[in-house]
């Protein structure tokens, strides 16, 4: 006996596939893409094991990891932001607009400036003391957003996001400057988003909270949608609000903060996903939130490869690439919500 | 027996394919020894050692800032290919070239070598360790040119006595002196350490001017306030500009001020302005082509 799925559930997997081919596709052009030409016939011949030294070199060493990294944080993001925009009941929640991300960049200076050496080994904490200071941005900010009467409100989020943002930039900033030039350039270039893990180490260091975070997010889908309906709503329908609220929001930081700890502070990319993922298959979390994961590993690793070929040899960060489509997209949405 | 053939031909191709795999550096380490070099050097200062020696590395990185090789060794370095910045060097780049040999500064390859090695035997220095002419040295012997490396440090022992009279009869025996640069930003001091001080204080007998010997030997440099310049009351100041026009301006300014003109230095036109290339260049060419800078200063 089969069910019969709803048109909703079968447009959802439709839209689905269609991003999943994308996905494909952007990952093999991505693959193509270097300084080191090789065609794509021989691409796929290293693949199965028949390359030569320099083409699996550069394959298994230099892009595949770099895309991995890329693909989970794309995929971090957009599940981020998705959870955020639930959470705070705001379209215009992303975890860089509401300051996540600068918690995560005085995470990244305290370890660079204290505990010193990007070596090798170390690289896996990395995300752990962004993800510290990520849970000490979303601290504030919830203590500092909440209402006593009204709870959280979705307005007074994004302001205080931003006050937050600007007081973790300032402590980072005063941090950094104490930096030798080496470790402040290294800083410099993460916070715009370049995309500087490049081992297999760092994918390692990325993997587990992408991989428990995101299937527990989607598994929380019905809270989600509960929980976007309002506060008295979401009580009245039988959820426990506050205990939910606060773990979804562990976990939107948690995803964000690992992914950005790789992959340096890329802004936008989580308020763009869950919103063209909104767009293409509804609001209801069990079908946009796997989609805007997708929609954001589509958008980064198309924004590190642009990145990386269109201005070579001078490459540019991917968040920048990202920011320069995610801006006005912001603004856009900002105008409309009006 | 048609199925037995089918298994054992089977067996053969997959042997023949697997024996087709990655193919190791190995052969090209021969090459290494016959002087037939292809030289990739990772760092821009390693690079103008190499140029010092007249040996062309095939690639090399380029300065940090700049996105290019160094303004004073670009013409030289033509058909070398460019690597990315030394800080994050363009590995595919750097594969393609299949090298014999691999030059890097510590400070930026310490933590993984392996990833260089796999391309080609890495050789690393240590640029804080010694002076250019001990790399110098090291790379002669890495190369087989002792001779040449001999010759350009005596060539350049020579300038600099020469230069160190006219400094002398300038300014007088052991005068003080400091290094400063103004960038749109801050304003640096230059310690003992390299780039500036090893030239400016071992090779030109300068002696420290006073709070130089001050700054952290371990940094290249320390910021400091216009108002503290006259505590180091130095005979001679030489100052890097840095090229863009705010740097330019804020000299500009500096020069101006009141402070600036009640140096003692500058009431004495004893200020140097040098460019920042080749002098923060600590190489072996670098600080060959800053002495002949300074001799044509000082011969005025």
């Amino acid at each position: 006996m089969k069910k019969a799925m709803s048109p909703d559930a079968r447009r959802a997997s439709g839209v689905f596939t269609l991003f999943v081919l994308i996905s494909i596709a952007a990952i093999l052009i991505s693959l193509n893409t270097g300084t080191l030409p090789i065609p794509p016939l021989k691409v796929i011949q290293t693949f199965f094991g028949y390359g030569d030294f320099t083409s699996t070199t550069v394959l298994f060493d230099y892009r595949l990891p770099r895309i991995l990294i890329t693909m989970l944080a794309g995929i971090g993001l957009g599940i981020s932001g998705s959870i955020l925009q639930g959470l705070s009941r705001n379209p215009l929640a992303d975890p860089g607009i509401l300051g996540l991300h600068a918690g995560a960049a005085f995470g990244l200076i305290v370890y660079v400036t204290y505990f010193h050496s990007l070596n090798e080994k170390a690289s896996l904490f990395i995300p752990l003391f962004t993800f510290g200071g990520g849970v000490a941005a979303a601290f504030f900010i919830v203590l500092l957003a909440h209402d006593k009467f009204k709870g959280i409100m979705p307005i007074r989020l994004i302001l205080v996001g931003i006050a937050i943002s600007a007081g973790f930039g300032a402590v980072t900033l005063f941090l950094s400057l104490r930096l030798n030039e080496d470790t402040y350039l290294f800083a410099s270039r993460w916070l715009v988003g370049n995309v500087w893990g490049r081992d297999w180490i760092h994918v390692v260091s990325l993997l587990p909270w992408i991989f428990i975070l995101g299937p527990y997010a989607w598994l929380q889908s019905k809270t989600l949608n509960v929980l976007s309906l309002g506060d008295s709503v979401a009580t009245g329908l039988g959820a426990a609000v506050q205990k939910r609220r606060l773990l979804l929001l562990g976990t939107a930081v948690g995803l964000s903060c690992a992914s950005v700890s790789v992959a340096g502070s890329i802004g936008f990319l989580g308020l763009v996903a869950p919103h063209l993922a909104r767009r293409l298959v509804g609001p209801m979390y069990q079908y946009f939130l796997p989609l805007s994961g997708l929609i954001g590993l589509v958008i980064l690793v198309l924004a590190d490869t642009i990145g990386r070929a269109v201005f070579a040899p001078n490459s540019i960060p991917a968040g920048v690439v990202v920011a320069a489509i995610g801006a006005p997209y912001f603004l856009y949405l900002l105008a409309r919500t009006k | 027996m048609k199925t037995k053939f089918g298994i054992i031909l089977s067996i053969v191709l997959l042997l023949v394919l697997s024996a087709c795999g990655p193919a190791s550096p190995k052969e090209r380490k021969s090459e290494e020894k016959n002087g037939n070099q292809k030289i990739a050097s990772l760092s821009i200062h390693l690079t103008n050692d190499l140029l010092a020696l007249g040996i062309t590395p095939a690639g090399s990185v380029v300065g940090g800032g700049l996105k290019d090789f160094l303004p004073h060794v670009k013409d030289q370095l033509k058909n070398t290919k460019k690597l990315g910045p030394a800080a994050d060097p363009d590995m595919e780049a750097l594969l393609a070239l299949k090298p014999s040999a691999i030059y890097m500064d510590e400070e930026y390859g310490g933590k993984d070598l392996g990833k260089f090695k796999k391309i080609a035997p890495v050789h690393v220095f240590d640029l804080d360790e010694g002076t250019w002419r001990d790399h110098l040295k090291k790379i002669g012997k890495l190369v087989n040119r002792d001779k040449q490396a001999k010759e350009f440090v005596e060539d350049y022992d020579k300038e600099t006595k020469e230069v160190k009279g006219l400094i002398q009869h300038e300014l007088g025996k052991n005068s003080k002196a400091m290094a400063i640069r103004v960038t749109a930003k801050e304003l640096r001091v230059f310690g003992t350490a390299r780039p500036m001080g090893p030239i400016l204080f071992d090779d030109l007998g300068f002696t420290p001017a006073n709070g130089v010997k001050k700054v952290d030997a371990n940094q290249p440099y320390q910021v400091i306030s216009q108002e503290v310049l006259p505590d180091f009351d130095a005979d001679a100041i030489f100052v890097v500009v840095n090229q863009d026009d705010q740097s330019k301006t804020a000299f500009k300014q500096m020069e101006n001020s009141s402070i600036w003109k009640g140096l003692k230095a500058v009431k004495n036109k004893h200020v140097y302005v040098v460019p920042d290339q080749p002098w923060l260049d600590y190489s072996a060419l670098g600080n060959k082509m800053a002495m002949d800078q300074a001799e044509k200063m000082f011969s005025k």
